[in-house]
């Protein structure tokens, strides 16, 4: 390089190589700049294949939010339960569509008390009818085998003996959704088909202790409404219930303390996980009625803390005993 | 070959094609994964030997010996279903955590129904832990308090309920549950045990060890329990057998920890000596010479007695008993017992 004509042709090189970086980089960043979007993906970008779940919920009755029944037989203390909060025609007005979920989790019979029981089931269905309902639809999505879920709880039998539809889940039947405010449940499937047919959802759960959320009773039951890899969700259980609570806004909830599963759960397996409570709980209170609930599992409201996140996300009151509950017993 | 001056030599650019082609393949490679995008599959793969044998069509020797039988009056009334750690919540939801958390490999499942009645059935549920502890954990942390010795071999890894049976064989945990309450499907279920007892060999001792180093005196039968982990809500006990002792009108909890070596065992025992500290409990006298010569520490835990000792690679104690004396008295048992295992005593 001692030659000055290749000195200053190489100077004349760099200079040219340095603009021409420059230029590209310039290039590169005014793209990205003007390419740059400065909102995140929301929903309503989405709106196109996004669903909203409906709201279920009936308009509120003082003093008729909540009811209490203790007694051993479901079918008596379901119908008095709900007669309580005004009567099944509060709820169901002829012609419309009742959409029913239990907990169907399990391919598990009725007497662990895995799922939820069979007589109760039908006993609400035929209620249904009574208010003059056109049609019955029952529906969940256990992961497992769905066919063998429902059979073996003893809930598809409850359906063909009072006349309801069992939907079993197949694919075409979820679509996506979003809730708004949600951190889990975002562009998710949820079995949406019973909803579209539906104009009240009723839900109906056992009361079980669970490994991992501590109880699973009416809020949890909603879980079985999701599709895809929902385990993913357990890293998380508290807030992906509270959300549920947020997602579904149901005409009535139906929990079922007869007999609670007060260990092993969710799944059980012994008869001995069971212990005979007598109690049926009727609310239009998904959050109450959980609250109350799990003291049958000898725990407090503030043992679960989902509760407290729906509580705070407006879906409903811990201190069921504000909403007055009606409390009856039948012998 | 020498470059003109301002251009790349040759081995330059063959380079510099390399690292292009290298990119553009990156690239496709990212493109073509993208179509396959699953978020289950974070954290969470299909064992290969589970995609290899499925595609040879072998069978294990769980699946063989559940399609091998069927009790006398009864069918098969389902395939044998497999579940491996990255679908086990299809079966059993939220209770997988914590055979996850336990060694879990493998369930197999497998449904049989009374010839005659469609209402009487049960179901099998063979789940290979990977070691007998982890198939003792669940075992033992799940057994039913109304449980009762099956009247059959070894109570300690088999009890029934009124309407199940349980029990462990080596690395096997297995459950079979019945759809009611009947003595008659309780017979096929002890029928179908034994057959498995039978065709399913395992490699491994059913028996764990360590239960022996329980004092036997006023030991709750088959009381038994091993957490793996989180223990009494402390994150750092690991590894603990637990066993339940009558003392007067109450039910005592003793419990001891092997651990690699007499400084984690005095690392440990400190930890949580802290951890109660931290959560409002406070130390408490004593004046009690065995537990003195321990340096074990007694503490009060919202009334209720707690105490830590540290025996070799030992830690133990006592967890949340009522009445102190009979704590205390049981300590010294144990000890003894745990004095001689470590070697320290005769």
């Amino acid at each position: 390089m001692n030659n000055p004509e290749q000195r200053q042709s190489g100077r004349r090189e760099f200079l040219a190589r340095t603009a021409k970086a420059g230029l590209a980089v310039a290039a590169v960043g005014a793209a990205s700049y003007l390419l740059y979007d400065p909102a995140v993906p929301t929903p309503a970008e989405d709106a196109g294949r996004l669903v909203t779940l409906p709201d279920f919920s009936v308009p509120a009755v003082p003093a008729k939010a909540m009811s209490i029944v203790t007694g051993a037989e479901r079918t008596r203390t379901v119908d008095k339960a709900i007669e309580l909060l005004g009567g099944i025609e509060r709820f169901v007005k002829p012609g419309e569509t009742v959409a029913i979920k239990p907990n169907v989790a399990f391919a598990s019979p009725p007497a662990l008390g895995a799922t939820t029981n069979p007589d109760l089931v039908g006993e609400v269905v035929r209620l249904c009818y009574k208010a003059g309902a056109r049609k019955v639809i029952i529906a969940d999505n256990p992961i497992n085998d769905a066919a063998s879920c429902f059979a073996l709880s003893g809930v598809d039998a409850a359906a063909r003996r009072t006349g309801a539809q069992v939907l079993l889940p197949t694919d075409s039947m979820f679509k996506y959704t979003t809730l708004e405010g949600g951190k889990l449940i975002r562009n998710w499937q949820v079995f949406f088909e019973p909803f579209i047919k539906a104009d009240k959802l009723i839900g109906i759960a056992p009361v079980k202790d669970h490994q991992r959320a501590g109880a699973s009773m009416t809020i949890k039951n909603w879980y079985g409404l999701l599709g895809g890899r929902r385990n993913i969700f357990h890293q998380d259980i508290n807030t992906i219930i509270a959300e549920l609570s947020m997602m579904v806004r149901p005409t009535l909830v139906i929990l079922d303390g007869t007999e609670v599963m007060v260990t092993n759960g969710p799944t059980g397996g012994s008869v001995s996980d069971l212990k005979r409570a007598n109690t049926m709980i009727a609310s239009c209170d998904q959050v109450a009625a959980d609250a109350y609930g799990c003291t049958l599992l000898g725990l407090k409201p503030s043992d679960l803390p989902y509760l407290a996140k729906a509580q705070q996300a407006g879906s409903g009151k811990i201190d069921y005993e504000s909403l007055k509950p009606k409390l009856t017993a039948i012998s | 070959m020498r470059a003109k001056p301002g251009q790349p030599n040759q081995r330059e650019s063959v380079i510099s094609f390399g690292l292009l082609g290298l990119l553009f393949l990156i690239g496709l490679w990212i493109f073509t994964a993208q179509f396959n995008f699953d978020m289950g599959r974070f954290g969470m793969s299909v064992p290969v030997d589970e995609v290899s044998a499925a595609k040879q069509g072998i069978t294990g020797k769980e699946t063989a010996a559940l399609e091998s039988f069927a009790p006398a009056g009864f069918e098969a009334s389902s395939g044998v279903e497999t579940y491996t750690a990255e679908n086990l919540y299809e079966k059993i939801d939220g209770k997988a955590d914590f055979y996850l958390d336990s060694g879990f490999r493998k369930l197999f499942t497998r449904r049989f129904k009374d010839r005659n009645d469609d209402a009487l059935w049960f179901e099998v549920y063979l789940y290979d832990m990977a070691s007998n502890r982890g198939a003792f954990s669940v075992f033992s942390v799940q057994r039913r308090p109304e449980a009762v010795a099956s009247g059959v071999l070894e109570p300690i890894y088999t009890y029934r309920t009124a309407n199940a049976l349980y029990c462990m064989n080596g690395h096997y945990y297995i459950e079979l549950v019945g759809s009611v309450e009947s003595e008659p499907l309780f017979g096929a279920i002890m029928e179908t045990r034994d057959n498995l007892r039978k065709n399913l060999p395992v490699d491994m001792v059913t028996e764990i060890t360590e239960l022996k180093l329980f004092p036997a005196a006023s030991l709750v039968p088959e009381s038994f329990k091993l957490y793996l982990s989180d223990v009494f809500g402390f994150e750092k006990l690991t590894n603990t057998f637990t066993a339940r002792y009558k003392a007067d009108d109450e039910i005592i909890t003793a419990f001891f920890s092997r651990r690699p070596d007499a400084q984690d065992a005095r690392n440990i025992a400190q930890a949580y000596h802290s951890f109660l500290l931290e959560s409002g409990c406070t130390d408490k006298a004593t004046t009690n010479e065995a537990l003195k010569n321990l340096k074990a520490s007694v503490i009060d835990s919202y009334g209720a007695t707690e105490i830590i000792f540290v025996t070799g690679p030992f830690v133990a104690g006592v967890h949340e008993a009522q009445n102190q004396s009979a704590a205390q008295k049981l300590v010294e048992m144990l000890a003894d017992s745990l004095l001689v295992a470590a070697g320290q005593k005769k």
